[in-house]
């Protein structure tokens, strides 16, 4: 065994116990500051009755922010948040494109230009027994 | 008389050398003036402004338009922070460029660099809090990004933005972090910083037997060129404020990801960031590119070739030229693509 001594023994314990303290406080401090104040987000949007969104329309939901699409196979429903960083996209004659990073995407939500690699996300779209439509985000 | 703070800081005769303006360039004072500045400014705004998100930007816009003089205090406050950003660019690069870092000096070196990294994120969680049209990008992008971390991206986004999307608990954490948190911890670097210039003997200068020039000044001098420092930098920010107001945007509608802004553009000194995130993954040109260059700086004074002792007290020595020549390049990259960044896009 190596000699310890008293002193060193007793120097090592205080600043093994101050440090450790140090790292309890910091996690606590960590823990304290993760609470979620918001409530849940909110996923569920009734867009009101079908009949609004005559075939071919195209209606753009500004507090998803989405873009409902009617064409004869139905209905779509575009997100417009750039799959890159989260910015809202625009419209255009092509697509869509993104004014932070110039990301921009075809009609279908595919990527036509970087840095996005995602394509946008399709909504989820049901129509209720009473004729409404609701977009889901989750 | 009794030694107090502001002796420690003003010994009776310091070497001429040290005062020069073409060789200290003031930026270190002119800082510590402009931090003052801005917390009285501050201060001022703090009686006025609300940190809720339906009413922050209307608070703004009742100090910029009917507070009497609030406009004045509020561009002050803009201009002094923008300036802030650059002078300490400049404290920055003389260090360097003049090889000033070597022990003793280096743990200074390491103060004044956190020094800057604070005065970035102040300048940041500030603009944040105008909460409106026109940083409302900023904000989720800036947000976004932490979540490209790996591991704990996404617990950082909560301890910072308190919930799954901005709201109100993300600008009261800006706000208490702009006016308690980061401005606490500023004050006491600032004041450990000033310190130790002192210990440290002063602007650096090669040892006394080695010195070109044996003048010193007297207290009274030093504190003379502070003061026209000061009226010079007062006079800067007054015209500036007066010629070109801070930015002000239409507020936030509905939920900061819903309504549309009225400018997609980082603010200036993140523009580089901006330029570089269209080229690709934006964890590594977000995250990683900025940390590796804070990394470059943090290590100048540890991995680089020495300042000779008797090069100290000028610009560009040869002993570091290394150290000079990668600041260099790093400063003209940050440059280029802030202008790249600045242009409109086609
Ligand atoms: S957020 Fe759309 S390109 Fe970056």
């Amino acid at each position: 065994m190596t000699d310890l001594s008293r002193r060193d023994f007793l120097k090592l314990t205080r600043d093994g116990f101050l440090y450790l303290s140090g790292a309890l406080a910091f996690g606590g401090l960590l823990r304290f500051l993760s609470h979620e104040t918001n409530s849940a987000r909110k996923t569920e949007f009734d867009l009101g009755f079908v009949d609004k969104y005559p075939l071919g329309s195209r209606a753009s939901i500004s507090e998803i922010p989405a873009l409902l699409i009617h064409t004869d196979s139905g209905f779509t429903a575009l997100s417009l948040t750039c799959t890159h960083l989260g910015c809202t996209l625009k419209p255009n004659e092509t697509g869509f494109a993104c004014p932070c990073h110039n990301s921009s995407f075809d009609a279908e939500g595919k990527v036509t230009h970087g840095p996005a690699v995602k394509p946008l996300k399709a909504l989820r779209i049901e129509i209720t027994d009473e004729g409404n439509l609701k977009v889901f985000t989750a | 008389m009794r030694p107090s703070f502001f002796h420690h800081l003003h010994p009776p005769t310091i070497p001429t050398a040290q005062s020069r303006w073409r060789y200290t360039l003031g930026a270190g004072g002119t800082a510590i003036f402009l931090m003052l500045v801005l917390v009285i400014t501050g201060a001022l705004e703090m009686f006025y402004y609300i940190p809720t998100p339906a009413e922050a930007a209307l608070s703004i816009q009742t100090i910029t338009y009917l507070v009497p003089f609030g406009g004045l205090v509020r561009n002050i406050h803009f201009w002094s922070a923008q300036l802030l950003i650059v002078v300490s660019a400049v404290h920055l690069l003389r260090v360097v460029f003049t090889g000033a870092y070597i022990p003793p000096r280096r743990f200074n070196y390491l103060l004044g660099l956190a020094l800057f990294l604070i005065s970035i994120f102040l300048n940041f969680t500030g603009y944040i809090l105008r909460w409106d049209t026109g940083i409302q990008w900023a904000l989720v992008v800036g947000t976004n990004l932490i979540k490209t971390i790996p591991f704990f991206g996404n617990n950082l986004y909560t301890i910072l933005i308190g919930g799954s999307e901005p709201g109100s608990p993300t600008l009261i954490r800006f706000y208490t972090w702009h006016v308690f948190g980061l401005m606490i911890i500023s004050a006491i670097l600032i004041g450990w910083h000033a310190f130790r210039v002192r210990r440290d003997g002063g602007i650096a200068l090669p040892p006394p037997s080695l010195r070109a020039d044996p003048n010193r000044i007297s207290r009274f001098e030093l504190v003379r060129r502070e003061t026209l420092a000061m009226i010079l930098t007062s006079a800067a920010l007054i015209i500036l404020s007066i010629f070109s107001p801070a930015p002000i945007a239409a507020p936030i509608r509905l939920s900061v990801l819903q309504s549309v802004p009225e400018s997609a553009a980082a603010p200036w000194f993140f523009l580089w960031v901006q330029q570089m995130l269209k080229w690709g993954d934006p964890f590594l040109f977000g995250i990683l590119v900025p940390v590796i260059i804070l990394l470059i700086l943090v290590l100048i004074p540890y991995i680089f070739p020495k300042t000779l002792e008797s090069e100290l007290g000028r610009w560009f020595p040869k002993s570091n030229r290394l150290a000079q020549i990668t600041l260099a390049i790093i400063t003209l990259l940050i440059i280029f693509f802030t202008i790249l960044g600045s242009l409109p896009t086609s």
